[in-house]
């Protein structure tokens, strides 16, 4: 008899191999998240960080391995039907519908969605609440860290368990960066898990829950966050001492 | 008599094979080695022909001309005529994708029809230019054909040995980078739009050469001669269905559909009058069919394009297709 | 020359050309920005509609008016089965690929044109149709139903794209297509819905431009250097510039027979398009540049 129950994983992902083309990028990555979880995946450049997040969106060839969602298979689907499973990627860049008003593109953010969109409208505005007054401006005139708003509400839409956030504070000043990762917070304690890749590695691995480190596109360190900001190896390597 | 008929026959289809395959070879260095759409050769084979006649024809009533310049002369001002045209439409227009160019050359080929209708006093009008001399023109009928064909088939040759050189130079291998993939050639560092306006003038300053050798072997050019889209089509067809990419495919594209072309004009004049107008039209419709097949089923042609990075030293395309991999990776 | 025979002679019929080239410019414009690529085949396909309008009207004895609708669907279902059998398969391909084909197309639609039409100009109506004056404007009713419905169709083009799910689907397809894909938007319902739109937008534009002169088969090629003109000229993917870029034009095709011979009217659309893309290859509303 068990005597407590174990951390559920929403993602399981082990030994994923795949690439572009013919070449390939990940040579066996591994990687877990649990429900309400928040992990960042760091690394350097080219460790194939942004990848191993397209292999989970079905975005790019997997050769191998598998991708677990709630105990079912999804490698090898197409997006659409992954967004329909309750999983929702945001790209770093060109994650919005620049023409179009913020509230329309909320609405495309549902698009998949059969029913009624207002409880949705009313969850995604909750969490963003600056949207809310700006919904009718084009997303395009944006600031960067509303824009970026934009594109995690349009993610949102669907009620996904998990997030997945491709670099979501790239080229945003710091005090925006922190913006997002209250954000990112207050999604996670709405109840949805969230895997991001990050290039700030150290201000990442201070906001996550646990972290991975990825290099030459394989599994290099894996941990607690905080464990992963204090262990040496890890500091030496990237986070620049 | 039936045999001389034929002999005839055979050398005035090879004399029209020969001027197709000059405009195919500058339809080649655009599209083939360049990636470059041009809609409008028919324009540019008009300007030479015009260009040419103007020079080497003898003066003639309400109209520019007795100049009276030797052939050689004709042929190389229709060349440098057509390149300059060329020369302000690419500048303006290869900067975009290739679409917008494609659009601008119908646009040229368009305008060029109405000069040389409307210009009376440069183009003759409706009534064009006659007695446009002819190399050998004076000898018998039979022996000026294939005094001619043999001239053409050495500027052919001539042409081609060119292209092939060229593109098998640092020039062509640069080409085949930035068609192949213009981001990572753009990266690293070449001037792109200068390559494609060289390729892009070039291409049209030999349809331009093909312009004038039609305009000497008919002796005449009126504004009838160039139907601008049926004629710029089928060199299109040529060169898709023979192989792009491929000099010797784009001249065999040239004869098969050349042939075809022409036999079945022989059949369609045997129907009545009535079904003979309708059939010419059927005709057009087919080679508009027969584009859509060989994009859908054979894209790469006859002869496909060689792999030329055989004679290089394998570096260019290889490493660019890299490049561009690893910078998608992350 | 008083301003009223400015008005009368030359800016009322280039603001019905303008209208004319509008409605085929905002389809340019709409494949364009949707799915990228020039359509060359156009011209023609505006043909086909006039020419199938000219079927029912002939077939049926419809009046005219009738069969703008019924030819709108006709062309529409055309531009869809085009799509399905010959541009689809180039999906995957380098995008220049389709722009041959539908040149190739355009001359496959313009000989079908000719085969089942043949070659001799056709109209709708016979008889000379005086123009009515009002306070010295001196419009036909043909002239003033072109303006108006040309309103009418890409004002319900514009509602539908403003206000309805698949509209919205269009426009976010071509606002950011990796994005609409991601988002769950179905690829091939809105490249089918697009063709149908730019079909519709075809035949109406072929349709008008043969009630105010008269039909023959090379009538919608000589309109596509105009239409490509006002679609860059408005800004690529941009409705309303379309309309704007097509006015601009018509008015302008008219308006320079003043200055210069009317043989090169034809050469002013090419002069405007070189010059835009010179200037402002945005255009005057934005658009897009491929």
């Amino acid at each position: 008899m068990m005597l407590h129950t174990p951390v559920t994983d929403i993602l399981s992902m082990s030994d994923v191999r795949g690439g572009y083309g013919d070449a390939d990028v990940l040579h066996g990555v591994s990687l877990n998240v649990a429900d309400k979880e928040i992990v960042v995946i760091v690394g350097p450049n080219g460790a194939g960080k942004s990848t191993a997040m397209k292999a989970i969106f079905g975005l790019l060839k997997v050769r191998g391995g598998t991708i677990l969602f709630n105990g079912t298979d999804i490698a090898g689907w197409k997006p659409n039907r992954i967004v329909q499973h309750g999983v929702c990627y945001v790209p770093q860049v060109n994650n919005v519908f620049r023409e179009m008003t913020v509230h329309e593109n909320l609405e495309m953010g549902g698009f998949l969605s059969k029913g009624d969109l207002s409880a949705a409208y009313d969850r995604v505005y909750g969490l963003f609440p600056d949207l809310r007054e700006r919904r009718r401006a084009l997303a395009g005139n944006l600031s960067g860290g509303q824009r970026q708003m934009v594109a995690m509400g349009r993610a949102l839409m669907l009620d996904p368990k998990l997030l997945l956030l491709d670099e979501p504070t790239a080229g945003l000043s710091p005090k925006y960066m922190e913006q997002i990762f209250e954000i990112a917070r207050g999604v996670r304690d709405a109840g949805v898990s969230i895997l991001l890749v990050e290039q700030h590695a150290k201000q990442a691995l201070a906001f996550a829950d646990r972290g991975y480190v990825l290099a030459a596109g394989q599994n290099r360190h894996e941990g607690r966050a905080a464990d992963l900001l204090a262990d040496r190896e890890v500091a030496e390597m990237f986070l620049g001492g | 008599m039936e045999l001389i008929g034929l002999a005839n026959y055979a050398v005035y289809m090879a004399i029209f094979i020969g001027i197709y395959a000059i405009l195919a070879l500058g339809l080649n260095i655009q599209w083939g080695f360049t990636g470059l759409f041009n809609a409008g050769i028919a324009g540019f084979f008009a300007v030479g022909a015009y260009a040419s006649s103007v020079f080497t024809s003898p003066a003639a009533d309400g109209r520019l001309g007795g100049y009276d310049l030797p052939i050689v002369v004709g042929w190389i001002g229709a060349m440098v005529c057509a390149a300059l045209i060329a020369w302000p439409i690419g500048k303006v227009c290869l900067r975009f994708r290739s679409d917008y160019l494609a659009i601008a050359t119908i646009g040229v080929a368009e305008i060029i029809r109405l000069v040389v209708k409307s210009e009376g006093w440069m183009t003759g009008g409706a009534r064009g230019i006659n007695n446009v001399p002819r190399p050998f023109g004076e000898l018998p009928y039979f022996q000026s054909q294939l005094a001619y064909l043999a001239l053409i088939i050495a500027v052919v040759g001539l042409v081609y040995f060119l292209v092939e050189r060229q593109i098998k130079a640092p020039w062509g291998r640069m080409m085949r980078a930035i068609r192949d993939n213009e981001a990572a050639a753009a990266a690293m560092g070449k001037d792109i739009e200068q390559r494609r306006l060289e390729a892009f003038v070039f291409g049209a300053a030999l349809m331009g050469l093909g312009g004038a050798l039609f305009a000497h072997f008919n002796r005449s050019i009126t504004p009838e001669a160039i139907d601008p889209m049926v004629a710029t089509f089928l060199i299109w067809i040529m060169l898709i269905l023979g192989g792009s990419g491929n000099n010797r495919g784009a001249i065999l594209g040239v004869a098969v559909v050349w042939i075809i072309w022409s036999m079945s004009e022989l059949v369609t004049d045997q129907l009545p009058q009535e079904y003979a107008i309708k059939a010419k039209y059927m005709r057009i419709f087919i080679i508009g069919l027969m584009l859509q097949l060989v994009l859908r089923f054979r894209p790469e042609g006859i002869l496909p394009e060689p792999d030329y990075s055989n004679h290089e030293k394998k570096k260019k395309v290889p490493d660019a297709n890299k490049a561009s991999d690893a910078s998608a990776a992350e | 020359m008083t301003f009223m025979d400015l008005i009368n002679f030359y800016f009322v019929p280039g603001v019905v050309l303008g209208s004319i080239y509008a409605l085929g410019a905002v389809g340019i414009t709409l494949v364009f920005g949707i799915l990228r690529f020039a359509h060359l085949a156009h011209g023609d396909l505006a043909t086909f509609g006039a020419f199938a309008a000219l079927a029912f009207v002939t077939a049926l004895g419809v009046s005219v008016w009738v069969a703008l609708p019924l030819a709108m669907v006709a062309a529409g279902a055309v531009a869809i089965g085009l799509d399905r059998y010959f541009y689809d398969y180039l999906r995957e391909r380098p995008k220049i690929l389709t722009v041959m084909a539908s040149l190739g197309i355009a001359l496959m639609l313009r000989a079908i044109v000719q085969v089942f039409w043949g070659v001799d100009t056709e109209t709708y109506t016979r008889g000379i149709v005086r123009p009515e004056s009002y306070w010295g404007l001196r419009i036909r009713d043909r002239e003033l139903y072109t303006f108006v419905a040309m309103f009418a169709i890409v004002g319900v083009l514009w509602v539908f794209l403003q206000n309805t799910k698949w509209g919205k689907a269009m426009r976010a397809m071509s606002d950011n297509p990796d994005l609409a894909l991601l988002s769950g938007v179905d690829n091939r319902k809105v490249t089918m819905l697009t063709w149908a739109i730019v079909g519709m937008l075809c035949a109406a534009a072929g349709f008008f431009l043969g009630l105010n002169t008269e039909l023959k088969a090379l009538m919608g090629w000589t309109m596509l250097l105009p239409m490509f003109a006002a679609a860059i000229l408005g800004g690529v993917g941009r409705v309303e510039g379309a309309v704007i870029g097509g006015l601009i034009i018509g008015v302008v095709e008219e308006m320079s027979v003043l200055v210069i011979p009317s043989e090169y009217k034809a050469a002013l659309a090419f002069a405007i398009l070189l010059l835009i893309l010179l200037v402002r290859p945005t255009g005057l509303l934005k658009g897009k540049v491929l």
